[in-house]
């Protein structure tokens, strides 16, 4: 964040920076961040995808600095288990609930008190729901609204319906498990076809961007993707596949929450985003023309203004 | 005088033939051979209360050499029991301590004796010290200040309104708890690169404010083993070969910075490629690139750099300081970092010796006032206007690449073959010509054309306000041995005894 406002006075006033690990009841240290004033009257937490990290905001974040530069709020960015510079806890296998324990000891070491706007993009989005599945309390009373972007309640994985499919099933966790016992190896393997690499962007492009999306929005998310490691390609698969929300979708249901995805998102499609606006009464959902899984880098303009239109 | 003083008043002025300044490897080292040549009648200035130099006054947390310890030790006091392959701090002042004890130097030390000024009195041919120890009276004086010996505090708008605390590396405050604390480290040079990975697990948050990013090389340190140990203890001769080997190895080095750049790509690729292991973020990756040739600034060699900066708490700014707040630190793209303490690990004062500015020639001018146009010497060790003066670690003799203590060995040899000269030849005073440092001025400009320090495309402290290598050896460094193997008697201008009498008669 690199904003400087002029106050009253004349005098500049920088806009504060902290950095803070934060740790988990089972020993991992997050990585969070936090930009603003701690008198801000509300503070924005982001919650990022699989294999991604905080950086993944960084678009949204210059979008909301001159509110945090004027003391409007407060942004709390931090980077899940496994990802970005935070480490592993000793929970294995990991879980979406585990990241939703893990939000909730974010909130309890950086925002102790007063009101909270939530955003999670795809894993993040999962995030949020398992902290408001697991804590309901905390939904009304202390979240004031959630932003879910390219998210999913669940059923992201199938039973397997052709016998390719079976075998797939059958492998993946030993390839895996293989992927992680040898990441140095894989990890060489990775290196050969570098993000910089046409290839490499064309593959991120096809997965994960919409048709509008630029070349530079693509080298930055699959540098950001480049940088995860074997184990959080691997360990997180698993619990996107098994998570299932769609049960506490209703707690969300008291705070205003705002629905947003790509028309051509592959990863979570439409359709999750529209069983989500179904399940909550609240919602409003926005489908993007031209856009992919990628909205915080895609569309951060529409991120920001529904984090906005949630702020109390 | 009268006989009615029974003790000598605290004024007294000590007379001796050689007074040395500094208790490091340099002067440690000039007093075992001072010893050895038979001349008893020394005394060594140390400003501290004990011996060690700069292995004394770097006790940050995680202080350590960048040379293997079987080479950055004295070639005639070999330690078979170096615990690891590179030493730390506590291993190496212990190392130091050990060798005052057992060449029995202690008592020629006078300790607490900063030199205040150091003073030729030309017709007594004698340096007069002035010390906060009392004064001396030397024929000879030998300088072994060291260039990391004082440190150098960064100017930066309002640091002295900081509230918290303000420590350099090299001024460590052991009783400050840091446990916690947010903390600011300023600078990202070798001991920066220490002392951040053995805080960075204790500390709240650690914020690191880089100028210009380090080239850092795996560090191949190990503990040592018993095998090791004994096999030293016994065939003294295998220590010897592992010395020569590394020694040698680290010369080859020479060969890419100062003969031809080229050389240096796999180094660089090495270099790279520990930094691609070690950091994944692609952010921090790209503010921890360097962008000029390995080997412009000193390359560094650390494991746990990259991981310390890269840790859940820890972060790299490149913003540049635009000034310190009494409780933050605020960088030039307006943001404010709280801040409870302030480590400056900002070097030292290398490029202006600060014992220049405390030494006065013949001609009534310092050192440094001397330098002021370039620093002029004859080999490093002499300096026209300053009779019977030797500087150890003066100008171009330092080495980022290789074993410093080889060089004050070259430098201290040189300096006994001066006083055996003087011995023998009835010398009052030895001084070196202009003619002799004009000439070693041209020497070291031609051997540093080329090198990677003055065409790397970096600022560093090795070149001075002018751009000059007035720092480092440029060269082999056992082609400055062989230059200050025997004296240059035709360098210098000798008086007699005889002579002096004669002339003041």
């Amino acid at each position: 964040m690199s904003t400087t406002t002029t106050g009253p006075t004349g005098t500049t006033t920088p806009t504060r920076h902290t950095v803070h690990a934060v740790r988990t009841p089972d020993g991992a240290l997050l990585h969070a961040t936090v930009d603003g004033d701690d008198a801000a009257p509300v503070t924005v937490v982001l919650a990022h995808g699989w294999t991604l990290a905080q950086a993944s905001w960084d678009d949204v974040a210059a979008l909301l600095a001159p509110d945090v530069a004027a003391g409007a709020l407060r942004l709390v960015r931090y980077d899940q288990r496994g990802h970005g510079r935070s480490t592993w806890g000793s929970t294995d296998p990991v879980s979406i609930d585990l990241l939703g324990e893990d939000l909730a000891a974010v909130l309890a070491e950086l925002v102790p008190a007063g009101p909270v706007v939530l955003g999670g993009h795809s894993m993040g989005g999962m995030t949020i729901m398992a902290l408001a599945a697991a804590h309901p309390e905390l939904v009304g009373d202390r979240v004031r609204g959630v932003a879910l972007v390219d998210t999913s309640a669940g059923q992201l994985s199938h039973p397997p319906r052709t016998a390719l499919e079976r075998v797939q099933e059958r492998l993946l966790p030993a390839v895996g498990a293989w992927a992680v016992a040898h990441a140095r190896r894989v990890e060489g393997w990775r290196r050969l076809v570098p993000p910089t690499h046409p290839r490499h962007r064309a593959v991120v492009r096809g997965i994960l961007y919409g048709a509008d999306a630029t070349d530079a929005m693509v080298a930055r998310g699959a540098e950001i993707m480049a940088g995860s490691s074997v184990r959080s390609f691997v360990a997180f698969y698993p619990a996107l596949g098994e998570h299932d929300k769609a049960a506490a979708l209703a707690e969300l249901g008291t705070v205003p929450v705002e629905i947003l995805v790509g028309d051509t998102d592959k990863l979570t499609p439409v359709k999750h985003s529209g069983r989500l606006a179904a399940a909550i009464p609240t919602a409003h959902l926005q489908i993007v023309p031209g856009c992919g899984h990628m909205l915080p880098q895609e569309r951060p303009d529409l991120v920001t203004a529904a984090l906005r239109r949630l702020l109390p | 005088m009268t006989s009615t003083i029974e003790k000598p008043a605290p004024t007294a002025v000590r007379e001796v033939h050689v007074a040395v300044i500094g208790s490091g490897f340099a002067g440690l080292g000039m007093a075992i051979q001072l010893r050895r040549q038979g001349i008893d009648d020394f005394v060594v200035l140390e400003r501290g209360h004990d011996v060690g130099g700069t292995w004394r006054d770097n006790s940050y947390p995680g202080a350590a050499c960048d040379v293997q310890s079987n080479l950055y030790s004295f070639s005639f006091a070999p330690n078979p029991d170096w615990p690891r392959t590179y030493s730390e701090q506590p291993e190496i002042f212990a190392y130091l301590r050990g060798v005052a004890d057992r060449y029995d130097l202690r008592d020629q030390h006078v300790f607490g004796a900063e030199v205040t000024a150091a003073t030729w009195d030309d017709a007594a041919h004698r340096w007069d010290v002035e010390t906060t120890a009392g004064a001396f009276r030397a024929k000879v004086l030998v300088s072994g200040a060291g260039a990391l010996a004082d440190p150098s505090y960064p100017d930066i708008p309002g640091i002295e309104s900081f509230a918290g605390t303000v420590m350099h590396t090299a001024r460590w405050d052991h009783d400050h708890d840091l446990d916690g604390e947010r903390v600011a480290v300023i600078g990202t040079g070798a001991s920066a690169i220490q002392v951040v990975p053995a805080i960075q697990p204790r500390v709240g948050s650690v914020a690191v404010y880089q100028r210009t990013p380090p080239w850092v090389i795996p560090r191949g340190d190990r503990p040592t083993t018993p095998l090791e140990r004994s096999l030293y203890r016994r065939f003294p001769a295998v220590q010897r070969a592992v010395r020569a080997a590394l020694y040698a190895g680290r010369e080859f080095l020479v060969i890419g910075m100062a003969k031809n750049r080229t050389l240096l790509a796999p180094v660089q690729k090495l270099a790279r490629t520990h930094l691609e292991r070690q950091v994944r973020d692609p952010q921090l990756r790209a503010a921890v690139t360097p962008d000029y040739t390995i080997g412009c600034k000193r390359i560094l060699i650390s494991n746990d750099w990259y991981p310390a900066i890269s840790a859940p708490n820890a972060e790299v700014v490149t913003a540049g300081i635009a000034e310190v707040r009494p409780h933050s630190v605020v960088t030039r793209d307006g943001v404010e970092r709280p801040t409870d303490t302030l480590v400056l690990a900002t070097g030292f004062h290398v490029t202006d010796l600060p014992i220049a500015h405390r030494i006065t020639g013949r001609d009534g001018r310092t050192l440094a006032e001397t330098w002021s146009e370039g620093m002029a010497t004859n080999r490093g060790s002499t300096v026209a206007g300053f009779p019977n003066l030797f500087l150890l670690v003066g100008p171009n003799v330092g080495v980022g690449h290789t074993s410093m203590v080889y060089m004050i060995e070259s430098q201290v040899a040189y300096v006994g073959e001066a006083l055996r000269a003087m011995a023998v030849e009835g010398l009052a005073t030895l001084e070196t010509t202009p003619a002799a440092q004009e000439a070693y001025r041209e020497l070291i400009a031609e051997r540093s054309a080329g090198t990677v320090w003055l065409g790397g495309g970096c600022g560093s402290w090795y070149l001075d306000e002018h751009g000059h290598n007035t720092t480092l050896w440029p060269d082999f460094t056992f082609r400055f041995r062989r230059l200050t193997k025997s004296l240059d008697r035709q360098n210098y201008v000798g008086t007699t005894e005889r002579e002096t009498a004669g002339a003041t008669a």
